[in-house]
């Protein structure tokens, strides 16, 4: 008897010690500090995803619903369902916005191949001025340029009698302008760490410049090409304020100003706010947990403004 | 002799034209960029020069090039309206609210980013998913997470905040945070370092793992404990890029305009310069009195930026 309380002590002690050994200040303040980033990030995601399988008795009460009691698709049903009341044509502005995204990721990859391979290869008078001046771009708030950009817009309308504002294709441009700049930088910076050595290889070979771009250069920069196409693919897909000023006509509305439309109606349906959020969210979550490692990357060199 | 010369001159001749072809197909590669960079952002920037000194309203916008020229009118009239100018400690006026805000905000975004690297530099399982997650608020579209926010912090009875509050018997009824003057703005703040703390930290956190470990065994030889170890290393080691992140956080806060915009839409003392801009030109479609706005920005950035160029150059010379 005497020996298993011994024992049992001695066990108990030897527990405390562990705990006592395991768990010193430190530990105790990460282990805090990771449970308060954690949740705080987490949680607003998990509220918009929850939220937007709520009913509108949920979204109403008294109180906040934490948790759906089920997983109702109402909200979704307004954004795709034309049968609906107050159906909300969403996927006409989901198409809007891969209209805008997607070809300005390609023809921002394809422009700045050229570009990054003049300014990394070829010596020319300026290049160092243009890949300088280039950065100035960073420079410019955006409330700076909308103002002339409009007024740019709504002369050329006027002098060529065709409407410029609710295009789609300013905004590709506009876009354009804002993310060549640093995809050229990035790409330029990329190209220069390839060896030259190995498309001289190829121009003696007989290659011309284009086959060198297309076979050598190409081919060994597709981590940094992924890199650009996906950053300018989701700047596109998030953008606000152009978007909002240029764009008037419902029919040519993207993701985000159609989600301010719907937030600002009269009547309160955030849970379809929630829905048209996740609808959103998920591509690009998706998009930056596939291409991480690139983009971790990219976003240390600072190729992201905002 | 002389064929040594012809051979020169050939290969001269030879280079000269391989050169120029160079030349030409570098300007032919770059043509398109610089097309789409100078129409689209360098012209309008310069433009934007003249709009401010132009009266442009929504009627003559369609005859831009031919709106009156009045000085310094424009200027004269942002300088001395109440949304710009200082009223007082309840009226802020826009620019010290910008101010106020944007120095604020990338203070507490760099010291979230700080504590966010540190956590993640420290070896556990699961660190991979947590980076991943970490980086949700920067890369996750600003309409949708401002909008979460907004009904997070709602007055009415399903928002979570003031469900939290009135439960823990903090508050006794509901209140409409982004509505409340003085603490609109810092909500504003905690948003902003909510949302960009995951550029900051992926910033440190690449310099901390380039760190050398010898420095830290010396120190623990030496008997540092971690506290000491921080100041005396990981500081004076992150130190320029705690700099660098300042310089351009700061500058990119002061630009931004989504996510005030959204989320009190400059209200409540949240009218900040880039939404004083937006307000002048389309709200009001003071378009003149819009430039001006964005140019007292950019001139005060451009200061900023000088004088802190300047203060790094004289720091780094004494040291």
């Amino acid at each position: 008897m005497s020996t298993l309380n011994q024992h049992e002590r001695v066990r108990k002690g030897n527990f405390i010690d562990h705990l006592a050994k395991t768990l010193s200040w430190e530990k105790f303040l990460f282990a805090v500090g990771l449970f308060f980033f954690v949740s705080m990030i987490i949680f607003p995601f998990y509220w918009m995803v929850s939220s937007s399988f709520k009913s509108g008795a949920e979204i109403a009460g008294r109180a906040p619903v934490y948790i759906p009691s089920s997983l109702r698709l109402d909200a979704y049903r307004e954004l795709f369902d034309p049968a609906w009341k107050s159906f909300q044509n969403f996927g006409s502005n989901i198409v809007n916005s891969l209209l805008v995204a997607i070809p300005t990721a390609l023809i921002a990859v394809v422009l700045s191949i050229m570009g990054a391979y003049a300014s990394a290869r070829l010596h020319f008078k300026g290049r160092e001025w243009i890949l300088n001046g280039v950065l100035i771009v960073y420079l410019f708030p955006a409330v700076l340029l909308m103002i002339p950009l409009f007024a740019m817009l709504s002369k050329i309308s006027q002098t060529f009698g065709f409407n410029v504002q609710d295009n789609l294709v300013i905004l590709v441009l506009t876009y354009l302008a804002q993310t060549l700049p640093v995809a050229l930088y990035m790409l330029t910076n990329y190209f220069r760490t390839i060896p030259d050595e190995i498309e001289q290889a190829a121009l003696i070979d007989g290659c011309t410049r284009f086959e060198v771009i297309w076979r050598v250069t190409i081919p060994l920069a597709i981590p940094a090409l992924v890199t650009v196409g996906i950053y300018t693919f989701m700047i596109a897909w998030n953008e606000f304020l152009y978007a909002f000023i240029f764009l008037n006509d419902r029919s040519t509305f993207t993701i985000p100003i159609k989600i301010n439309t719907i937030f600002n109606d009269p009547s309160p349906r955030p849970h379809v706010v929630m829905a048209a959020s996740t609808i959103m969210t998920i591509p690009i979550i998706v998009l930056f947990l596939a291409f991480e490692k690139y983009l971790s990357q990219g976003l240390t060199s600072g190729s992201v403004k905002g | 002799m002389a064929e040594t010369a012809s051979s020169k001159k050939r290969f001269w001749l030879f280079s000269k034209s391989m050169h120029a072809s160079e030349v030409r197909l570098a300007w032919i590669l770059i043509l398109p960029t610089a097309i789409i960079v100078f129409g689209l952002v360098l012209f309008p920037a310069i433009f934007s020069v003249w709009i401010s000194f132009h009266k442009i309203g929504l009627y003559n916008l369609n005859d831009v090039f031919h709106a009156p020229f009045i000085g310094f009118d424009n200027y004269k009239a942002v300088l001395n309206d109440f949304a710009f100018k200082w009223g007082g400690p309840k009226q802020w006026g826009a620019w010290v609210t910008t101010i106020f805000y944007s120095f604020i905000s990338t203070f507490i975004t760099l010291i979230g980013g700080l504590i966010a690297a540190i956590l993640l530099n420290r070896p556990f399982r699961g660190r991979g998913l947590a980076r991943s997650v970490f980086l949700f608020p920067y890369v996750a579209p600003v309409i949708s997470v401002a909008f979460v926010w907004r009904w997070l912090l709602d007055p009415r009875p399903s928002g979570v905040l003031n469900h939290i509050l009135i439960n823990l018997g903090l508050i006794e009824t509901q209140q409409a945070f982004l509505a409340t003057r003085g603490l609109a703005i810092w909500l504003v703040i905690i948003f902003q370092a909510w949302r960009y703390f995951p550029f900051a930290m992926l910033m440190i956190l690449a310099r901390l793992q380039a760190i050398d470990d010898t420095l830290y065994e010396a120190a623990a030889v030496d008997g540092a404990n971690s506290w000491q170890k921080f100041i005396s290393i990981t500081i004076p080691q992150i130190r320029y890029v705690l700099g660098a992140i300042f310089l351009l956080r700061l500058l990119w806060t002061f630009n931004k305009f989504d996510d005030i915009w959204l989320l009190t839409g400059g209200g409540y003392g949240t009218n900040v310069l880039p939404v004083l801009t937006y307000q002048f030109s389309f709200n009001m479609y003071d378009f003149g009195k819009g430039a001006a706005t964005a140019m007292i920005m950019m001139a005060a950035l451009v200061i900023f930026i000088i004088g802190y160029v300047l203060i790094i150059m004289r720091n780094s010379e004494e040291s």
